[in-house]
Formats: C-alpha cells, sequence, structure tokens
C-alpha cells in the first residue's frame, strides 16, 4: 500500500512561486559577488564516498549522516558539507592546476535532524573555497566576500536587514588544550561548555583540574567577546607570547575588515570552538536580525586537504541560502509578474503564432500561448495579461485589455 | 528603546522563581501577576517582554531565536540538547536526576540486560552509555515510580526532590545521575547582536544569585 505517496521526507520541502523566486533572488545575488570576485563554479555529486567525510582533521558524526549502499556494498553518503569533496575534487583532478584556485558552489547539503524541531534536513548553500595560499590577504578576500554578500542581502528588493560579521580564531583554544593535562574525554567536555557558554559547569570542571594560569585562562575563553577591547582583555588574561602573537594578526585582521566597510558590526568571539570543524585557525560567522541562528559560516582549513595527498592551505565560507531567503520573505513577497501578451491561435495559425512569440521574445517580452481560443480574453484578464493577440484564419487582431 | 528584550520563562513553579528575582531586581512584574489568559506580558520599564510556555517550549522558542532568553531547568536542557547558551546557574528549582530500584535490589548484579523506565530517555541512554552498559528504555509519561512495582522495568531514571515518592512506594536511590537546577539560557545570535542589554541583565542577575549564595 502506498501510504507516503502525497508528502515530502520531513525536513524536505517543495518550494513554489514566491519561496522559489526568493532563493533564486538569494542564488544570483551571491553568485554575482563570487563571479565578479573571480570565482569559478564547481558541482560536486550528491553521493560521495563515505570515506570522504570520516577525516582526521574534520568528520561528520555517523549518525547525521543519510547513508545507503553502492551495487558493490560500499558506503555511500548523502552529501552533508561541500567543502570536503571540494578538497577532494582540488586534491585529485585539480592537482596539477596553477593555484590559487578560487571555486564557488551552490548545492543543498543534508543532514539527519531531531524530528519535530522545525529544522530543515535539506539545507541549500552557497559559498567560496580559495585554494592555495596561507596569506592574510587571502583571509581577508574570503571575509570580504562574506560582508558583500550579509550587505547586500535584499538589496534588489529594498529591504535591508541589519547584520554582524563575527571572527574567531580556533588556535588559541587548541593552544590551551594543547598544555592542558586532561582526559580526551574531559577535552572534549570542555570544549562542549566552553561552545555552549556554559559558564558553570565550564568552572565546576576545570575546578576538578586545578587551578593553574591554562585553567583560569579556559574559564575566561567564553567570556571573550565583543569588539575591539576584547584584545585587550585577552591579552590581560593569557599573558602568554604564543597567544599574545595570535592575538596581534587576530586584531590586525579585525582592524582591516572594519576599514572595508565602516557602517558594518565586525564582533570578536574567541570562544568558537566547534566539534566537528576542519578549520585550523580564522574562523568566521555571519549573523542577520530576524533569524535565530547562523546564516553563514567559515574558516581556514590548512590541514584538510593534505589528507587527500595534497599539502594545501585554503580558507572558505558557506552562506544558508534557506535562511537568508527566510529573512528576506518576511519583509517581502516577490510578486509572481504576469506575462506581457497572450496569443491565441486557431487551426491552422499555430506556426505563425511561434513565430510573431519569439520575435516579441527577443524583444525581451514574456509570451504565453491560450491553449483553449475562445476563452482567451477571459483567461487573459483572470492572469493579469494586458495584450492579446488572436490569429484567426489570415487576420490578426491585437486586443488591449 | 528598541524591541524589548523577550524572555521565555517555564510555567508554574519556575515562573514565581524568576519573577520574584527580577522583583528584587527592581522590575515592575505586575503585568505577570495579573496576567489572566495572556501568555505574552511587558515588563515596561526594564524593556523586557515576558513569554510563558513549558519547559520543552522554552528551549525550542529560545533555540530558534524568537525568544532571545529563556529560564528552564537543567532536566529539560539535558533532555533536549539544543543548540543555545546555557549562562547562569539560577540556584532555584534545585533536584536531581537519579537511579531508583525497589529496595535491595540487586540491579548490577547478573548477566542479563536491565529495562529502565523514565520519562526522559535521552538522558537514560546517556548515562547507560557512558559506563557502556546497555539497557533497554521503555518511555512512561505517568509515575514512573509503577514501573518496577509492576515488574515492567529493573529501575527507573527520574528527577527525584525530597524522595518521598520513592520511599512511599518502596523504592531507593542506587545512584545520582545528574544535579539539577533552573538555568538561564540565551540564544546564540541574540547574545551577540544585542551584548550590552544581555550582559547587563546577566550581570544583575549573577550578583543577585551571589549575594544570596555568600
Amino acid at each position: 500500500m502506498r501510504r507516503y505517496d502525497l508528502i515530502t521526507p520531513e525536513g524536505t520541502r517543495d518550494y513554489l512561486y514566491e519561496e522559489s523566486a526568493l532563493k533564486r533572488i538569494v542564488e544570483n545575488s551571491t553568485r554575482q559577488i563570487f563571479r565578479s570576485m573571480g570565482y569559478s563554479r564547481v558541482i560536486t555529486p550528491g553521493l560521495e564516498f563515505y570515506d570522504v567525510f570520516d577525516l582526521n582533521s574534520g568528520y561528520i558524526p555517523q549518525d547525521e549522516l543519510y547513508k545507503l549502499t553502492d551495487n558493490k556494498g560500499r558506503l555511500i553518503a548523502v552529501r552533508p558539507d561541500s567543502t570536503m569533496p571540494i578538497a577532494r575534487v582540488v586534491a585529485t583532478r585539480l592537482r596539477d592546476a596553477d593555484l590559487p584556485l578560487r571555486l564557488y558552489y551552490t548545492q543543498p547539503v543534508y543532514h539527519f535532524t531531531p524530528s519535530l524541531r522545525g529544522r530543515s534536513t535539506e539545507v541549500n548553500q552557497t559559498g567560496i573555497e580559495l585554494i592555495g595560499s596561507g596569506s592574510r590577504m587571502a583571509d581577508v578576500e574570503v571575509i570580504s566576500a562574506a560582508l558583500s554578500v550579509l550587505s547586500s542581502v535584499g538589496k534588489e528588493v529594498d529591504f535591508h536587514a541589519n547584520y554582524s560579521l563575527e571572527l574567531g580564531d580556533v588556535r588559541i583554544f587548541r593552544e590551551l588544550m594543547h598544555r592542558l593535562s586532561a582526559t580526551p574525554a574531559q577535552k572534549e567536555e570542555i570544549r562542549s561548555l566552553i561552545e555552549s557558554k556554559n559558564y558553570p559547569a565550564l568552572n565546576d570542571m576545570l575546578d576538578k583540574l586545578g587551578d593553574n594560569s591554562i585553567t583560569r585562562s579556559l574559564r575566561k575563553l567564553p567570556t571573550l567577546f565583543g569588539g575591539e577591547e576584547v584584545f585587550d582583555r585577552a591579552s590581560e588574561v593569557f599573558q602568554d607570547e604564543r597567544i599574545e602573537e595570535i592575538l596581534g594578526s587576530m586584531r590586525e585582521l579585525y582592524k582591516t575588515v572594519c576599514a572595508i566597510r565602516k557602517d558594518a558590526k565586525v564582533i570578536v568571539d574567541l570562544g568558537l570552538v566547534n566539534k566537528t570543524d576542519y578549520y585550523t585557525g580564522l574562523v568566521i560567522k555571519g549573523y542577520l536580525e530576524g533569524y535565530g541562528d547562523e546564516v553563514l559560516s567559515g574558516g581556514r582549513y590548512d590541514m584538510l586537504l593534505s589528507e587527500f595527498g595534497y599539502d594545501q592551505p585554503a580558507v572558505g565560507m558557506a552562506v544558508n541560502v534557506d535562511a537568508v531567503a527566510t529573512v528576506i520573505g518576511k519583509k517581502y513577497t516577490p510578486e509572481q509578474a504576469a506575462p506581457d501578451v497572450l496569443i491565441a491561435a486557431d487551426e491552422g495559425n499555430e506556426a505563425e503564432a511561434v513565430r510573431r512569440a519569439e520575435v516579441l521574445r527577443g524583444k525581451g517580452l514574456c509570451v504565453e500561448f491560450a491553449l483553449d481560443v475562445d476563452d482567451a480574453q477571459d483567461y487573459a484578464a483572470a492572469r493579469g495579461i494586458h495584450k492579446v493577440i488572436v490569429l484567426t484564419g489570415n487576420t490578426a487582431e491585437e486586443v488591449e485589455l | 528603546m528598541g524591541k524589548p528584550l523577550r524572555i521565555a520563562l517555564t510555567k508554574g513553579r519556575l515562573e514565581k522563581d524568576t519573577v520574584a528575582l527580577l522583583e528584587t531586581l527592581g522590575y515592575d512584574c505586575t503585568a505577570v501577576h495579573e496576567k489572566g489568559r495572556r501568555l505574552i506580558l511587558p515588563i515596561p520599564d526594564g524593556n523586557l517582554e515576558v513569554v510563558l510556555a513549558k519547559a520543552a517550549d522554552v528551549i525550542t522558542y529560545v533555540e530558534h531565536g524568537v525568544c532571545d532568553m529563556g529560564v528552564v531547568g537543567k532536566d529539560t536542557l539535558m533532555e533536549m540538547n539544543g543548540k543555545l547558551f546555557e549562562l547562569v546557574n539560577l540556584g532555584f528549582g534545585k533536584c536531581k536526576f537519579a537511579l531508583a530500584t525497589k529496595k535491595n535490589y540487586p540491579f548490577y548484579d547478573g548477566f542479563g540486560v536491565k529495562t529502565i523506565a523514565t520519562k526522559y530517555p535521552n538522558v537514560t541512554r546517556a548515562f547507560f552509555e557512558n559506563k557502556g552498559m546497555d539497557v533497554d528504555i521503555v518511555k512512561i509519561e505517568g509515575s514512573v515510580e509503577l514501573a518496577p512495582l509492576l515488574g515492567l522495568a529493573d529501575g527507573i531514571v527520574d528527577i527525584v526532590e525530597t524522595g518521598t515518592t520513592l520511599k512511599e512506594n518502596g523504592l531507593e536511590v542506587v545512584e545520582d545521575v545528574a544535579q539539577i537546577s533552573a538555568r538561564l539560557i540565551v540564544n546564540t545570535v541574540s547574545l551577540k547582536m544585542r551584548q550590552q542589554e544581555i550582559e547587563a541583565l546577566v550581570q544583575k542577575v549573577e550578583e543577585k544569585i551571589n549575594d544570596k549564595a555568600d
């Protein structure tokens, strides 16, 4: 018995009219930005071998992956992330290509999400990867792309959303953890408490590990977020040469980013420490007012490509197209423009109708055919079409409505 | 003043404790006291807006960012596992998760797989996963204490406040699973977009709690 033939699986949906128009708006404007920065599109398959996502420098938890097997019994994953497949492509087919490589993509990713929590299983993403450079200008380039995307949200439709761009650097956390003597399980617990800014539990946890400069620094790490003053507070907290060096380079980057766009709200959070990341340094997040989760995320991943046998630094970021479309959609409903002209033709005039339509379309007009000649004018009125061309016998009649 | 900060409170005891806390901080909570059937209530002088919801819904609203902050028990947070910031342990609403069995029941003896009845399957699963122990989990909606008495389960994982209910039914705590109290949670984007307002409120709350603790 067919039970599920009329609905889509939980977490997925059909996009019609306004919803798909909103997505197109977001995809078009981001594509324009990426292309104007010299990026070329890459399309990777929706299905990949599971191994692509099971790496040392970053992995996707297996309970989040959609998995199936191919006809040889090998484990396949439905793409949960685009950066890892692109790293694979670069390490193989683009191995001999000149560096740096600038690639962009627009494609969905899939994750199992907890049911009935209003989250999507299928998320449309668009993003860029800049591969083959560890320079600061590469970081600035990707951040500037993120700023362009955030500041241009809804521009085509005269809608402006408040945004902020957040910078972090996982090296500070890694440095501290490297020096901390604790079991891997304890370290993971500390990481997750810093990520969720769970100050009370973090303090309890660190109490158990003794009072020293490292535990004192870890206690403060999640509280170190805000504007430029964060760097001063951080220097005071850490008082460490190696970390000072990282802070110094971050501060320079922060100043550079602030100088790009005077009106941009740029914030810093030294407590950005995600679990499954392949990030090795800079991390960025973008927020839009009116959306409860980040709409953009990215960072530097210098170890990822080496896992595919090609040791190259890289930096990139991805935009959640659905999230941005949702934000615009709260304030703006795209109009479904009616066609400009309707052509009605009786039997024998079909070819003439197509010829005339092609001429008009060549001039940039939208032309529809009436499929029922007798009903053409009523149909045009109902559809909001203002001009009807009626071809009967040897006559052509134009009617303005 | 901009849009008010929206804070979701868990209806019932946590709501009363939170409102009492807000009042000691000097906020005028008249509207919350005289709420009638309304669910969104203003605290005008603090540029705050209170939303009343069930515990699990508080987490859902804060996670999606339709509420900026929330007050909810650690029990529900452990069961739901949302993506949010858990900034303050408010100290009230204290109780614990515990594993309980019939008195003198040899829970850890033998090689058979044990059955646990609970309202909190995720908390239970995580607890036994940590021990590397396979258990069968049965979700019960009402009085969990019944399950071992009726012979459905070997033990229960549930919230224990005073232990009176357990005692009256001939059950006892075998092991504590986790301590519970009310937490102040914040949406991950709200904390960044409205840092000053939220930090100011959090600081006031923390000062008050520390005063009490001293």
